[in-house]
């Protein structure tokens, strides 16, 4: 895809649902001893009906409701600040609703369809996530859901600024987010917990709001990092290749794929596309494999680390996922972040 | 910026093509049949509108979705001039419930099934070389939803040409749910009927090539249609029930963003699912929408034949009214015999094909999706602006 709006999308508030961490700007560390016994981060919702919503929906809710805070588009009383049209919804996940699909034809199995509940309809469909996002806040723009396998999160954030560049709506507020279950560790072929050494998957959610830099500026709202080019192509090393071909700057942080040999493998089999002795950030090694999340992760744990480094203005944040050709996924995707006052 | 269909495929219940879909709507085929890939005991409904290629009776086998949209996309390709080579062509791909009965099949039955088909870029490389690929699991609006996003990137000159697909099969986890939620089993699907017991599913894949109009149809041999433009909105206000006002908002964004007026519109391909929540919103949007015409669109619901194909069904209806607008032949909305008052003011086209004197020029699709998801497209008859 082309420069189309490239240096119009900002990112200005982000929001995570992670256990053991307090919110997306300690996306850079590994997490703390003891994060296993950390409270649940869907405590922190309340209310009635979410009984009959599925954990992913329920890890979706929080991030959100951050993210959208942190970008003052949310007042103290949890009103939206701007129209509902004016914002739109992307959401990235492989296995969000799996677990609804899994629970259901087993009851069925056993029950017939009598022993099913109504209730868990909506989540039979894999938008499940997002139309609750919506429904929250009064997010009336376009509402995507990506289930696009291993690129799936950077590709939902590249459909965020395309919705914004073209027009349809003014901010996209975009969730990564997948569920740790039994459902999802037998569709995965993920050993089922307690099993040795095989790291836990990832369970939570990270959010971003994605508008237009004069949306931005509009609001008064300090953008916190730029959208630079994304690519999706047949070999990872091609859309690293084409994404760097589109902007300057040098990579300062890699924010590297999930590997096929599992996600404490080396990501030397990539190739040095990114550049030689580029820092390596392996988020599926740190919070475990992320699938449709880590592109959303990725850039979060970019925007913390660019906002880090506020003097250095050409140095880029490189995320790819998916191996493409390199681990035998469909395609290898890449997106550079820079600095809010940066070149990408 | 308007933009061209140059190629089309289409799979269904009842046809393997665009032809033989379009030849069974007008004749009033219907694709309904029992249940043939689940033990019938553990449900009170009994009929779907499924594709029947399973292996035998009764016996339920994965990646059957993966398979017709491999079929439809090869068939539009073709159509369209591109050959098997999509290498530098993104594909859009629609669909409800991905390779979800796959996975069905997998936890319940063991049946090997491996995680990197649940999306179906994975089948779309391996067959058409195609990388910038996109599965948009965006409910049953999800192929006009991808219509709109197609439409966007060739706006935005990122790409010369868009496969825009949409898919779906059945999951016995949604079929057994909507079992659960109705007062009574669907006999069949009859939109807008007083005898309306819900929607049931059907199954199906189907694609489009889209390109710019100003670039003309490239390696095409003919131009299908012209879309002049493609809304989507989203309701955000209820999980599973839609809502009028903002279908209503859809439809007047596609109308403007097409550039016409409600008097303009010569057909309507309705949503249609025969669930007295959708007839009710639908049929009070567009009562609203076309309110002060003298006579309303034709209008006409392929569900009635088709089931609802879920994420396919916007585009199995699009393609529908290209062969509409091109040969002049409504389809009827089958066993629509007692309609709803609410109805009573539309043009429904009902019991045989009708042939209106007057040649048709521009359709109005509507296509709405749990999540208040909606998206309607209005496209033209091919040639039709050189008149």
């Amino acid at each position: 895809m082309s420069d189309f709006a490239t240096a119009d999308a900002v990112i200005t508030g982000m929001g995570s649902a992670v256990r053991g961490l307090d919110g997306p700007w300690q996306l850079l560390s590994a997490l703390p001893d003891g994060h296993r016994e950390a409270a649940d981060p869907v405590s922190r919702l309340s209310g009635r009906g979410l009984r009959y919503k599925d954990r992913a929906t329920k890890l979706a809710m929080v991030a959100a409701r951050d993210a959208l805070r942190a970008a003052a588009l949310l007042d103290e009383a949890g009103d939206l600040t701007v129209p509902g049209e004016s914002v739109g919804v992307s959401v990235s996940t492989n296995y969000g609703n799996a677990d609804t699909v899994c629970e259901t034809v087993r009851t069925i199995a056993e029950s017939t369809y009598l022993g099913t509940s109504p209730m868990m309809l909506p989540a039979t469909s894999s938008n499940v996530v997002a139309s609750w996002v919506a429904i929250t806040h009064g997010l009336r723009g376009a509402n995507l859901t990506l289930c696009n396998g291993p690129t799936s999160g950077l590709d939902a954030v590249n459909w965020a600024r395309l919705l914004i560049g073209s027009g349809r709506v003014e901010r996209m507020l975009v969730v990564g987010v997948e569920p740790d279950n039994p459902a999802v560790r037998h569709v995965t072929g993920a050993a089922q917990e307690g099993a040795g050494e095989v790291p836990e998957l990832f369970d939570g959610a990270v959010a971003l709001v994605v508008e237009s830099r004069a949306s931005a500026q509009a609001r008064g709202v300090r953008p916190l990092a730029v959208l630079g080019p994304y690519a999706r192509r047949a070999r990872h090393a091609d859309a690293v290749s084409e994404v760097r071909r589109r902007a300057a700057g040098t990579v300062g942080l890699w924010c590297v794929p999930e590997h096929p040999e599992g996600v404490r493998a080396p990501a030397a089999g990539l190739g040095a596309a990114a550049g030689s002795a580029v820092p390596v950030h392996d988020l599926s090694a740190l919070y475990g494999p992320a699938s449709g999340a880590l592109g959303v992760l990725q850039c979060a744990a970019g925007v913390v680390w660019l906002e880090g480094r506020s003097g250095a203005v050409d140095e880029v944040v490189l995320a790819s996922a998916g191996t493409g050709d390199a681990g035998g996924d469909d395609a290898g995707a890449a997106l550079l972040l820079a600095g809010a006052g940066g070149a990408a | 910026m308007s933009w061209i269909v140059t190629g089309m495929g289409a799979v269904a219940s009842i046809g393997g093509s665009v032809e033989e879909i379009f030849d069974s709507l007008v004749a009033g085929r219907s694709g309904l049949g029992p249940l043939r890939g689940y033990d019938r005991d553990k449900f009170r409904a009994q009929v779907a509108y499924e594709i029947d290629d399973r292996p035998a009776p009764g016996v339920d086998e994965p990646l059957r979705a993966t398979r017709w949209l491999e079929q439809a996309v090869a068939a539009a390709a073709a159509d369209a001039g591109l050959g098997d080579d999509l290498s530098s062509v993104p594909v859009l791909v629609g669909t409800t419930l991905r390779e979800l009965r796959s996975v069905e099949l997998s936890w319940r039955d063991g049946i090997p099934f491996d995680a990197a088909d649940l999306h179906f870029g994975t089948m779309l490389r391996r067959r058409f070389g195609a990388a910038d690929t996109h599965t948009v699991a965006n409910a049953c609006s999800a192929s006009l939803y991808a219509l709109a996003m197609g439409a966007d990137l060739l706006e935005a000159g990122a790409a010369d040409t868009v496969v825009v697909a949409g898919v779906d099969t059945i999951t016995e986890s949604t079929y057994g749910l909507l079992d659960r939620c109705y007062p009574e089993a669907p006999d069949r699907v009859r939109p807008f009927d007083r005898a309306r017991r819900g929607m049931l599913q059907g199954e199906g894949a189907v694609a489009v090539v889209l390109r710019r109009q100003a670039d003309g149809p490239g390696a095409a041999a003919r131009v299908h249609a012209r879309v002049r433009g493609v809304a989507v909105n989203c309701d955000a206000y209820h999980p599973s029930a839609p809502d009028a006002k903002s279908i209503a908002a859809a439809v007047q964004e596609a109308h403007r963003r097409a550039g016409v007026r409600p008097a303009d519109i010569d057909l309507v391909m309705l949503h249609g699912t025969g669930t007295p929540l959708n007839d009710e919103a639908e049929s009070t949007a567009l009562g609203s929408v076309f309110a002060g015409l003298d006579v309303s669109p034709y209008m006409t619901a392929i569900k009635s034949m088709t089931g609802h194909t879920a994420g396919a069904s916007g585009l199995h209806s699009l393609v529908a009214a290209v062969d509409v607008l091109r040969t002049g032949t409504v389809p009827p909305t089958v066993y629509l015999d007692d309609p709803v008052e609410a109805v009573a003011g539309f043009r429904l086209v009902r019991g045989v094909a009708e042939r209106p004197a007057e040649p048709m020029r521009l359709a109005q699709i509507d296509s709405f999706g749990f999540g208040g998801l909606n998206a309607v497209a209005v496209i033209e008859r091919a040639g039709a602006s050189d008149e």
